[in-house]
């Protein structure tokens, strides 16, 4: 028999039961005699079994009505799919004729982009200024489950919205909450360190043209440190001195990227 | 429509639920990409060829709307080039693994670039030979088995993230 070199690439097909049967007891011999291949293939294992557990209770839950009721025919589809472009360009009209014509105005009128973006580093000073005055009060849901807070952060604000850890740089997580912000909804995440530093994170579904910045409203008052994107506005707000605030919102700012919650 | 065809889809709901959840974690949002996938599906449904389960075709039509729900949301995370910045991996050594919680795997896998999410949901989690998954996503089989690969990787490097910062926050406590 002809001994066949294996790779990684046989340890996936391993994994997914391509590998074809006759190479099979080969392939065993070859990862007992390279340990460090043998441990990258449990590891995956176990990775594609925590992976597989972590979903696998979606099958259970109850299926919603509304799409066992479409399947067998009880309800109509909601359109027909050969005028969806059409529906989708009407239902565009209303949105711009209503929700957001007050910002879709304000946008193309008075309002430039510098505008907004003060406007967004002032909302999140406010709220700063508001909620970080008495902690006990700051939050409506507290971190210690994060995964709830990020979700119904989300939820509300229709963002995609994850909490920094923010440890690296000293400040431990509080909670987050959610404010008015004109005809949206703002979500606000706070932070506190040892030395009672407090920071906040700002987050809201408007906002200009990209734009990057800091605002200092008054002279040794709490700093922002804004982004803008269309669509999204986030500002980092603190009392720090610049050059620790800027620290800060660079860590933060990069696990919002990483997690692909910045648009 | 015969009621046998409609009970084959119904039964393949829980399994687009699922799939769903891995695309877009957000449960209504799922949802929709499922009620959008059946609306699509029951539109078209002379494109079922008789006697082939349902399952690769529905697969199909939703991965085709996740792709274009993809694409139009795309357009609005041009951000990240605002902080430009190389993401360093961590080169401490992880530490073991401690028992992850649903939420956080479920985190874990939403960081993973969502073409290779989807490869690698539907080999390990959906039990799709390469064949059916690479026919399910359009493409041809090494860029699947190139996607599955690198997902592995990326996923297991996230989990190795999530538990370190596990172990800071015990080490802190």
């Amino acid at each position: 028999m002809t001994r066949r070199e294996f790779s990684m690439s046989d340890i996936h097909l391993a994994l997914d039961g391509e590998l074809p049967d006759d190479d099979r007891a080969e392939f065993e011999r070859w990862l007992e005699s390279h340990p460090d291949m043998k441990a990258q293939s449990a590891r995956f294992e176990r990775d594609g079994a925590i992976l597989a557990a972590a979903l696998a209770p979606i099958l259970d839950e109850p299926v919603p009505s509304r799409l066992t009721k479409l399947a067998s025919g009880e309800v109509k589809p909601r359109r027909s799919w050969t005028i969806s472009l059409r529906n989708a360009a009407a239902a565009a009209v209303v949105f711009v004729a209503g929700g957001i014509a007050g910002y879709f105005i304000a946008s193309s009128g008075s309002f430039n982009e510098e505008d907004l973006a003060d406007r967004l580093a002032e909302n999140a000073i406010g709220a700063y200024v508001t909620f970080t005055a008495s902690l006990p009060h700051a939050v409506d849901v507290g971190a210690d489950d994060r995964a709830y807070l990020e979700g119904w952060l989300s939820k509300r604000t229709g963002l995609k919205i994850i909490a920094p850890d923010l440890a690296a740089s000293g400040f431990e997580l509080l909670g987050g909450r959610i404010l008015p912000s004109g005809e949206n909804i703002a979500a606000l995440l706070v932070y506190k360190d040892k030395s009672g530093n407090q920071l906040s994170i700002y987050m809201v579904g408007e906002g200009g043209e990209k734009a990057k910045g800091t605002y200092t409203p008054e002279e040794g008052g709490p700093t922002a440190i804004y982004w803008m994107n269309k669509g999204f506005g986030c500002a980092i707000v603190g009392s720090l001195p610049r050059g620790q605030l800027a620290e800060v919102a660079r860590n933060a700012w990069r696990q919002m990227v990483e997690a692909g919650a910045v648009g | 429509m015969d009621d046998h065809r409609r009970q084959a889809i119904i039964e393949e709901i829980p399994r687009l639920r699922r799939y769903a959840r891995a695309l877009v974690r957000d449960r209504d949002a799922a949802d929709d990409l499922v009620q959008d996938s059946l609306e699509r599906a029951l539109s078209r449904i002379e494109s079922w060829t008789t006697g082939d389960s349902p399952r690769r075709w529905l697969f199909t039509i939703m991965h085709h709307l996740f792709v274009d729900q993809l694409r139009r949301s795309r357009r609005h995370v041009q951000a990240v080039a605002l902080m430009p910045e190389t993401i360093d991996a961590a080169s401490s050594p992880p530490p073991q693994p401690d028992k992850l919680a649903s939420a956080e795997v479920l985190s874990a896998l939403e960081q993973i670039a969502p073409e290779r999410r989807a490869a690698l949901v539907l080999v390990a989690v959906e039990g799709f030979s390469y064949a059916d998954a690479a026919n399910v996503l359009g493409i041809p089989a090494g860029t699947l088995m190139s996607r599955i690969a690198r997902g592995r990787e990326e996923l297991r490097s996230i989990l190795d993230d999530v538990s370190r910062r596990k172990m800071i926050k015990v080490v802190e406590k």
